[in-house]
C-alpha cells in the first residue's frame, strides 16, 4: 500500500493511469481497504490450505506409523538374531531391521538402519534420506545401547512366504490399527472446506472491488468526457488490480503460513509428547501454489465479469434481478445433488446450489422486505422496511459472504462434532481393551484361555477375550456370486464388546451371541447383502453351509470388508485362523504378571503386543488437534466476512446517514433514530443468519450423506445441533449491533452532509 | 399588531475550526408574528443556514434566546434534555424543514413521503393525497423520488410540509437547485400556500427575486460586514 503510494508521483506522465490513481492519492483508505482484503482473504484461505495438507501429511504420516506391515518370524518362534537378517539378505529377501528398546525410564526407541530400508522404495522407507536425529528414531547402533532390545525385520509387501528360505514365515507387524477412511473422509470434507473458504474469500474482495468502483465513478464519467474510452479504461484497471494483487498477494501467502505455523506449532508438540513417532508433519504446501491461485482468485473476483458485461452496466453494482434462472439453478443444485451418480456431480450440485442462493438470497430479503413494508400500516416500520431493502440490495456481496461462512461453519461444526464423536465409538471398537497380545506361532492358545480364566476368577476387574481371525464364504442364495467375508470370532462374549453401538439389533443381542445362536454383521456387509437384524445369513464352515440368524449390524465406520461377528465356539476345529490374539484388560493383576505368565506358558522370550491406551492417545491427539485447527480456521473466515460487512456497512452509511438525520429534521429524538438503526441492523444480520440456517444443514447432508457415501461407500450419522445454531444466530446479531453502533456514531456527527451525488437524482433506494 | 410567532433575541453562535474562532451569528435581534414571511440573505457562508438550524433547535446558540410560539430557549441554561425534546416535538408538529434537496426518503413513493411526514406530525394521512394534487404532482403519486424530476420533488417535498399543517416554514434555498422558470413556479406555489394557510416563512435565499416576496429581509451578509 505505501509502496504503491510511493509510486503515484513517480509514474510517467501517462493521463489515463494518473487519473485513475489520482483517486486513490486522495481516498487514501479505499486503496488499503482493497489491499488489506486482499492480505487477508489471501491469508486465510492460505492458512486453511496449509492447514489442510499439513493435516493430510500427518494423518497419512500416523496412518503409516501405525499400518500393519509386513515381518519376517522364525517358524520355531525364537527371537530373531543378527545372523537371521544376515542369512535372509543373502536369499535376496528384502528386510529392514526394525530394533525396539525399552529403556528403563522413558519412551519406547526405535532403532532403524536407513541403509536396509531402500528396497522398500520411498514410500515406505520413511528417513532413508533423512538424517536419523529425531528422538523416537535413532540409529541401530545408538538404539542398540540403550538397553534391552527386540529385533524385528520388516519387508515389503510385495515379500511373499515363497521367497522366504525354509525355517521363515511371514507374519503381520501391527504396531496399531489404520485410521483409514475415517481419516480420508475427513480430510475430503477439509478440502471442501477449503474451498468453501476460496468462495467466500472470492466474494468479499469482490464487494470491497466493486465498492471502490463505484466511488470511482465520477472520474470515470470524466475521463469519458475527456474522449478516453471504456476499453481502454479497462485495460488500466485490468494493470491495477494485477498489480495490486502482486504486491498484495505475497505478504499475504507470508501470513497464512505464519498463522498455519503458529496454529499447527503447538499441534506437532502435543504430538510429540504424545508418542514415539513424529507424526506432525511441519512442511505444508510451498509458495508457489497459493500464491498462483489467489492471483487468480484476485482477478477473476475483480474482473470476472469484464468480458462478460459491457463497462456502464458492470459499474451499476446491482445485480441482475434474474429471480427466476436463479432459482431454476437452485432447485436443479438441490435435484441433482439428492441424484448425483458421482462426486463430480455432486461438486456442481453444490456450486449450482450455492451460486443460486447468492442470487436469491438478496432478492428474497428485498422481496420480504418490499412485502412487510406493503403490509405495515405504521409509517415508520413501512420506512424501516424498505431501508431495509435498500441496504439488502446495496450490501449483498458482503451478505452472501457471510450467509455463506455461516452456512459453512454451520456445517463443519456438525461435521467435525460428528467426527469426534464417531471417531471415538470407533477407537473404542478398534481398541476395546487396554492390551492386545498376539498368540506366537505353534503356542497353544487353549493353554492361555484356561490361565486367563483361572485369573479372572481372583481378579474382578479383569476383562478378556479371545480373537479368532480369518475368512470364509458366504453362500449365497445365486450360488454364483460367492463373496468371501472377513471371520472375527471372540470368546468368550466380554464386558469388552457389549458397550458396542448397534445399528440395528434384535431383543439381547449380546446374550444370544454368547449362547452361540446367532452371529452379527457389519455395516458394510448388511449394505452389500440388504441384511438386517432376523434375517438368515449363509456361512460356508468347514465345507458345509449353515444357517445363522443375524442378531444385529454393527457399524463399522469404512471398513471395505464384509465381516461377520461369531462366537469363537461356532468355529470348527479345523478352521484356519489368520491370527489368533487375546484382547486384555488386565485389572488390578498388572499387564506384567500376565505378560510374565503368559510367555511361561508358552515358553517365548517375548510377546507380540499393542499398548492400546497408547495408541488411543496418539490418534485422539491428532484428531482433536485437527478438529480444533478447522473449527478455528472456520471461525476466522466468520470474522473476516463479518468485518467485511461492517466496513461495507459503513462505508454504505455514509452515503445514508444524511437520510437519517433527516429522521431527527422530522422530530424524532436522535434515540429513536438509533433504535431504529439498530432494528434495521439487526433485522439485517438476523435474516441472513435465518437464510444461512437451511443452507448450512443441506451442505451438512450434502457432506454426510452424499459425499462421503460416493467417495467411500459409508456413511457417517448425521447430527444437527441447535444450540450451536443459537450461538450463531447470537454472533449474528452481534455483528448487527456492531453495525448499528458504527452509524450511530456517523449519525451523531454535528453536520451530516448531503454527500452522496445520488441526492441530486433523488436518492438510490 | 399580529402575535409574535418567533422572537429571537441577542443570538450568537460561533464555531471552532482549528485553533480558531469564527464567529457566525453575532447578537442577533428580530421577531416574526404568525403568518409573516422573512427572507433571510447574505453571501455565501454568512450564517443564513446556521441561523436556521437554530430556529430549530439542530444546533444549539451560545447566548441569546429564542421564544417560538410561547415555548422560551435560553442559550447555556440547564436542562439540555428537555430542551432538546421540546425541540423535537416543536419539529415533529410545528416547524416544517425544506432543503435544497434530499428532502424525501428515497424507498419511499411521493405519496408515502407525504402519509409518513404527516403522520409523524399526528395529522391525517388520508390528505396527502389532496396535498399532492394541491402541488400539482397528485399523477406522480406512485413514483420514487429518482423517477422524478427535480422541481417535482420539491413540491413533493412542500407537499410534505403543509401536510403537516405547521406553524413555521424554514426553507433553505428550496429553489437553489432549479432553473429559473421551475424556480418560479415552486417559489409561487409556496408563497401562496404560505398565505392560504397562514404559517411563518423564513425562506434563506441568494435569489433577490424571490426575497423580494417576502415581507420581511434579514441579510445576514450585511450585519456581520458592520
Ligand atoms: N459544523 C460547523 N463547524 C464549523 N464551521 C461551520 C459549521 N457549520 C458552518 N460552519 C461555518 O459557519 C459559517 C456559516 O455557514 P452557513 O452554512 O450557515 O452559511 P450559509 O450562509 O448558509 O452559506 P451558503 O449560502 O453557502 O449556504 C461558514 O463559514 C461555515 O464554514
Ligand atoms: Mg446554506
Amino acid at each position: 500500500m505505501k509502496v504503491l503510494m510511493s509510486l503515484l508521483p513517480s509514474l510517467p506522465a501517462l493521463p489515463i493511469p494518473r487519473a485513475l490513481l489520482s483517486h486513490y492519492r486522495r481516498h487514501p483508505l479505499q486503496l488499503l481497504a482493497l489491499a488489506t482484503m486482499i492480505v487477508l482473504a489471501t491469508m486465510l484461505w492460505t492458512g486453511v490450505n496449509h492447514l489442510t495438507s499439513q493435516a493430510r501429511a500427518s494423518l497419512d504420516q500416523s496412518e503409516q506409523a501405525v499400518a500393519e506391515r509386513q515381518q519376517v518370524v522364525r517358524d520355531d518362534g525364537q527371537a530373531l538374531m543378527v545372523e537371521d537378517f544376515v542369512s535372509l539378505r543373502l536369499v535376496g529377501v528384502c528386510v529392514m531391521p526394525w530394533l525396539e528398546v525399552t529403556p528403563a525410564s522413558g519412551n519406547r526407541i526405535i532403532g532403524i538402519d536407513p541403509l536396509a530400508a531402500h528396497c522398500f522404495g520411498a514410500g515406505a522407507a520413511r528417513g532413508g534420506d533423512q538424517p536419523l536425529d529425531g528422538k523416537p528414531f535413532v540409529d541401530m547402533s545408538t538404539a542398540a545401547s540403550a538397553g534391552e532390545a527386540h529385533l524385528y525385520l520388516l519387508t515389503p509387501d510385495s515379500t511373499q512366504d515363497s521367497d522366504l528360505p525354509a525355517a521363515y514365515h511371514l507374519k503381520t507387524f501391527a504396531t496399531g490399527p489404520e485410521t483409514g477412511e475415517l481419516g480420508d473422509s475427513f480430510l475430503l470434507n477439509l478440502e471442501a472446506l477449503g474451498v468453501l473458504v476460496l468462495l467466500i474469500t472470492a466474494l468479499l474482495l469482490r464487494s470491497v472491488y466493486l465498492l471502490g468502483l463505484a466511488q470511482r465513478r465520477d472520474s470515470f464519467a470524466l475521463l469519458h468526457r475527456f474522449g478516453v474510452s471504456p476499453g481502454q479504461v479497462q485495460r488500466w484497471l485490468v494493470l491495477e488490480i494485477i498489480a495490486l494483487a502482486l504486491i498484495c498477494v505475497v505478504p499475504g501467502v507470508g501470513l497464512g503460513r505464519w498463522l498455519a505455523a503458529g496454529l499447527g506449532g503447538g499441534f506437532g508438540q502435543a504430538l510429540d509428547g504424545l508418542f514415539d513417532i513424529p507424526l506432525y508433519a511441519g512442511q505444508g504446501q510451498g509458495w508457489i501454489t497459493p500464491v498462483l491461485v489467489m492471483l487468480t482468485v484476485v482477478v477473476i473476483a475483480c474482473l470476472g465479469d469484464l468480458l462478460l458485461l459491457r463497462f456502464r452496466e458492470r459499474l451499476s453494482l446491482s445485480v441482475p434481478n434474474q429471480g427466476r434462472l436463479a432459482t431454476a439453478l437452485f432447485l436443479a443444485g438441490l435435484v441433482m445433488a439428492w441424484l448425483a451418480p458421482s462426486l463430480p456431480w455432486v461438486f456442481v450440485a453444490v456450486a449450482l446450489v450455492f451460486a443460486g442462493a447468492a442470487w436469491l438470497t438478496p432478492t428474497a430479503v428485498t422481496g420480504f422486505a418490499n412485502w412487510r413494508a406493503g403490509q405495515s400500516k405504521a409509517p415508520l416500520a413501512r420506512w424501516r422496511y424498505r431501508e431495509l431493502a435498500v441496504l439488502a440490495r446495496r450490501l449483498t456481496l458482503p451478505l452472501v459472504a457471510l450467509q455463506f461462512a455461516l452456512a459453512m461453519v454451520l456445517a463443519i461444526q456438525a461435521l467435525v462434532t460428528t467426527f469426534e464423536d464417531t471417531f471415538d465409538r470407533w477407537l473404542g471398537q478398534r481398541l476395546e481393551a487396554a492390551y492386545y497380545i498376539e498368540v506366537p506361532a505353534g503356542a497353544d492358545s487353549r493353554k492361555a484361555v484356561d490361565w486367563l480364566t483361572g485369573h479372572q476368577a481372583s481378579n474382578p476387574g479383569m476383562q478378556w477375550h479371545q480373537v479368532i481371525r480369518g475368512s470364509t464364504r458366504m453362500a449365497d442364495k445365486a450360488a454364483a456370486s460367492r463373496q468371501q467375508v472377513d471371520v472375527y470370532a471372540l470368546a468368550p462374549i466380554s464386558t469388552l464388546i457389549t458397550g458396542w453401538g448397534l445399528l440395528e439389533a434384535e431383543d439381547h443381542p449380546w446374550e444370544t451371541l454368547a449362547g452361540n445362536k446367532g452371529v452379527m454383521i457389519n455395516e458394510q456387509l448388511a449394505r452389500r447383502q440388504t441384511l438386517g437384524a432376523g434375517d438368515t445369513l449363509q456361512l460356508v464352515l468347514d465345507g458345509q453351509t449353515r444357517d445363522m440368524r443375524i442378531l444385529g449390524v454393527y457399524p463399522d465406520y469404512g471398513r471395505p470388508v464384509g465381516e461377520v461377528l461369531m462366537n469363537a465356539e461356532a468355529l470348527p476345529e479345523n478352521f484356519i485362523a489368520r491370527s489368533e490374539s487375546f484382547s486384555i484388560t488386565p485389572g488390578e493383576l498388572g499387564i506384567t504378571s500376565v505378560t510374565d505368565g503368559l510367555k511361561r506358558l508358552w515358553g517365548v522370550e517375548t510377546l507380540s503386543m499393542r499398548d492400546n491406551s497408547t495408541i488411543r492417545e496418539l490418534a485422539t491427539g491428532v484428531f482433536d488437534q485437527t478438529f480444533a485447527l478447522t473449527r478455528a480456521m472456520t471461525v476466522l473466515t466468520l470474522i473476516l466476512a463479518a468485518s467485511a460487512l461492517l466496513m461495507m456497512g459503513w462505508v454504505f452509511f455514509t452515503t445514508r446517514a444524511w437520510y437519517f438525520r433527516l429522521l431527527v429534521v422530522w422530530g424524532m429524538s436522535q434515540r429513536q433514530v438509533a433504535g431504529q438503526l439498530l432494528r434495521l441492523a439487526l433485522a439485517l444480520t438476523g435474516g441472513i443468519a435465518l437464510l444461512a440456517l437451511p443452507l448450512g444443514i443441506w451442505l451438512t447432508w450434502v457432506l454426510v450423506h452424499r459425499i462421503n457415501p460416493l467417495a467411500f461407500g459409508w456413511s457417517l450419522p448425521m447430527a444437527v445441533y441447535p444450540t450451536f445454531w443459537l450461538e450463531l444466530g447470537a454472533l449474528s446479531l452481534a455483528i448487527g449491533v456492531s453495525i448499528a453502533a458504527l452509524m450511530r456514531r456517523q449519525l451523531g456527527k454535528p453536520s451530516v452532509a448531503r454527500v452522496s451525488a445520488s441526492a441530486l437524482t433523488g436518492g438510490e433506494r | 399588531m399580529t402575535e409574535s410567532l418567533l422572537a429571537v433575541r441577542g443570538l450568537s453562535k460561533h464555531f471552532v475550526s482549528g485553533n480558531e474562532t469564527v464567529p457566525v451569528i453575532e447578537k442577533l435581534t428580530f421577531t416574526l408574528g404568525q403568518g409573516q414571511s422573512l427572507a433571510l440573505v447574505g453571501r455565501s457562508g454568512s450564517g443564513k443556514s446556521t441561523l436556521l438550524n437554530l430556529l430549530c433547535g439542530l444546533e444549539s446558540p451560545d447566548a441569546g434566546t429564542i421564544v417560538m410560539q410561547g415555548q422560551v430557549f435560553e442559550a447555556g441554561s440547564a436542562a439540555t434534555r428537555e430542551k432538546a425534546a421540546a425541540w423535537a416535538d416543536l419539529r415533529r408538529q410545528q416547524i416544517g424543514v425544506v432543503f435544497q434537496e434530499a428532502n424525501l426518503m428515497p424507498a419511499l413513493t411521493l405519496l408515502e413521503n407525504v402519509r409518513f411526514r404527516a403522520q409523524l406530525a399526528g395529522r391525517d394521512p388520508a390528505n396527502s393525497e389532496d396535498w399532492l394534487t394541491r402541488l400539482d404532482i397528485g399523477e406522480l403519486a406512485q413514483r420514487y423520488p429518482d423517477q422524478v424530476s427535480g422541481g417535482q420533488r420539491q413540491r413533493a417535498a412542500l407537499a410534505m410540509v403543509f401536510s403537516m399543517e405547521p406553524a413555521l416554514i424554514l426553507a433553505d434555498e428550496p429553489t437553489g437547485s432549479l432553473d429559473r422558470q421551475t424556480a418560479a413556479e415552486v417559489t409561487q406555489v409556496l408563497f401562496d400556500l404560505q398565505a392560504r394557510y397562514r404559517c411563518g416563512l423564513i425562506l434563506a435565499t441568494h435569489d433577490a427575486e424571490l426575497a423580494a416576496g417576502c415581507q420581511q429581509l434579514l441579510d445576514l451578509g450585511h450585519m456581520s460586514a458592520v
